[in-house]
């Protein structure tokens, strides 16, 4: 368990720098999605193999896709190596956001009110509990969440009609 | 797994019993055998299912592209192969070694490492495909609770290797099978997961095992399979449609329309890369026609089959009877349907399949909650046949205009 770990959070990490420092717009999605991997993998070790299936289906099989197809929309499709700068002017500002939130989160875990929440041992993560959950203990907050997801859908749509209209 | 974890000791023990008479080192090895550590025992009982999905389906898949040369040949008025042993049954031996031993070039301003890296991921996600397929009763390498999900999770990234080939390779045509390849998989994943959805309500379970063990049962096996109800039949036609765009199969093979774009995506791959496109692209092929015939047409369910040894071999004949059904059945339609256009593809997607499965889905609530089974049969039937009328009507009724060309006369 503890060398499996070790091995995703590399992975992890290593897709996570990649992300960033390569010149190649297509190469950085590539390492985006070895991060993407690299998180669905920790799900695994922590049991939540729901969740596991969900990250690779969305953030590999949707969300990484859509990105690969607007840059293919775009000219940069043959991924033209233009100057980029990894350190920009500003990069103290990011630096202290990252510092900020770090201290953040590390406040939060250390004082652990999750685990005071969850009943005692590992919660069960499987898909019937879930399920369960979604359609009895947080119905209301489920149908808002589908409700909203379709009117975004409805005004993207909208907004896309627009421009269509406009050209002609 | 589990009957695989009781089949390994006796299995061992047969090994021991054929390797004691050896010299020298015989008698340690079958004792080892005979009495093996329970580490032993795992490795064995996870090597036989890895095993046997790395040796069956890529057989499979070596005689499948000669039962489709032959039956395309013959549909076509032309005889197919015949000059490799009789019938052409050696030919997939010699392509295989035919492309082994081909020169692998590489165009020079191609990106070298993604150019290499996706053959290799084309051929990952078809072989995992297989750990979830039930082949025979409780014969699954992998019994997860989350089956038909991690199948679709894995099949995605399908297309990733497909859109690496395509972008890597530094070729206009290449460029265009990937851009083509992506916007087909975005858009018919929706139907199809929407039509597995009402099958997973149906069995109530996301195990492919618990999915095929829900179809058994009936009059002589058969009759309870998915495919005998009305929401059953739609998914089923639904998902084997998804299912042939997703793997770019012949009606649907727009990404390497070879009269268009040349090869598409694997235009610039030769040797033992190409074979390994082909390789992925057939396993997830045959993979996909494994799980629909897990989701609808019964699994391993037919006259005979249940627990035991006999049982359970009759429930493998059933399977693989199924299987090879299915991919005679895409060959079939590969080689009697024009290909589609890619306008009339996402129309078809968004305008016609995606309603249709999201009405299938209501049509199993329906089944559910009327006890009366004659008039769910007829309720159904009535309210799909109706949305089907009403949807074709509407895709139809497009008023279509004369097309004009920007670059061409």
């Amino acid at each position: 368990m503890e060398i499996a770990f070790w091995i995703l959070s590399a992975i992890t990490v290593i897709g996570a720098i990649l992300a960033i420092t390569m010149r190649n717009l297509v190469h950085c999605v590539l390492s985006l999605i070895l991060f993407f991997l690299g998180i669905a993998g920790h799900y695994l070790l922590l049991r939540a193999d729901f969740l596991f299936a969900v990250q690779v289906l969305i953030y590999i099989g949707a969300v990484a896709v859509l990105i690969l197809f607007a840059i293919m929309l775009t000219r940069h499709v043959t991924g033209t190596e233009g100057p980029r700068e990894v350190l920009g002017g500003k990069w103290w500002a990011g630096m202290g956001t990252a510092v900020i939130i770090a201290g953040l989160l590390w406040a939060i875990i250390r004082k652990d009110p999750l685990a005071a929440m969850l009943p005692a041992g590992m919660a069960s993560t499987s898909v019937t509990e879930i399920g369960r959950a979604l359609v009895a203990d947080w119905l209301v907050p489920f149908e808002a969440m589908g409700v909203l997801l379709t009117a975004a859908l409805i005004g993207a749509v909208v907004i896309a009609l627009e421009e269509v209209i406009r050209k002609r | 797994m589990d009957q695989v974890y009781k089949v390994a000791p006796q299995l061992l023990k047969f090994l021991s019993y054929l390797l004691g008479w050896l010299p020298w080192i015989g008698k340690p090895v079958a004792g080892f055998l005979s009495n093996p550590p329970a580490w032993f025992l795992l490795a064995v009982a996870i090597a036989i299912p890895i095993l046997f999905v790395v040796s069956v389906f890529p057989g499979i898949f070596a005689y499948t592209t000669l039962v489709e040369r032959k039956a395309l040949g013959r549909i076509q008025n032309r005889i197919g192969p015949n000059r490799v042993g009789r019938w052409g049954l050696l030919q997939p031996i010699a392509d295989g070694v035919k492309l082994l031993t081909k020169e692998d070039i590489v165009p020079r301003s191609a990106d070298k490492f993604v150019h290499f890296l996706a053959p290799v991921i084309a051929v990952i996600p078809s072989v995992l495909l297989f750990s979830v397929v039930p082949v025979g009763a409780g014969l699954v390498p992998v019994d997860l609770n989350i089956g038909i999900l991690f199948a679709f999770a894995i099949s995605t990234a399908s297309v990733l290797a497909l859109f690496m080939g395509g972008w890597a390779s530094r070729n206009k045509f290449s460029l265009l099978g990937a851009m083509r390849a992506v916007a087909q998989v975005v858009s018919y994943e929706v139907p199809m997961v929407l039509a597995a959805v009402a099958v997973v309500m149906a069995a109530g379970s996301l195990s492919t095992l618990a999915i095929a063990k829900a179809q058994g049962g009936g009059i002589l096996n058969v009759t309870h399979w998915f495919v005998f109800r009305p929401w059953g039949f739609v998914g089923f036609i639904l998902f084997t449609i998804g299912a042939m765009a997703e793997s770019a199969r012949t009606p649907f093979d727009i990404p390497e329309a070879e009269s268009e774009i040349i090869a598409g995506y694997h235009t610039e791959y030769s040797g033992f890369k190409f074979a390994l496109f082909q390789l992925g692209e057939y396993l997830a092929s045959i993979a996909m026609a494994g799980i629909t015939v897990t989701m609808f047409l019964g699994g391993y369910n037919g006259p005979g089959s249940g627990p035991g040894i006999l049982g359970g071999l009759i429930s493998m004949f059933w399977f693989f009877a199924k299987l090879g059904g299915m991919i005679v059945l895409t060959i079939w339609i590969r080689g009697t349907w024009p290909r589609v256009r890619v306008d009339q593809l996402m129309s078809f997607a968004w305008k016609v399949l995606l309603p249709m499965s999201i009405v299938n889905i209501v049509a199993v609530g329906m089944w559910h909650y009327i006890a009366i089974r004659p008039i769910a049969w007829v309720v159904t039937t009535l309210w799909l046949v109706l949305w089907f009328i009403t949807l074709s009507k509407l895709a139809a009724s497009e008023n279509i205009e004369k097309r004009e060309y920007r670059y061409a006369s």
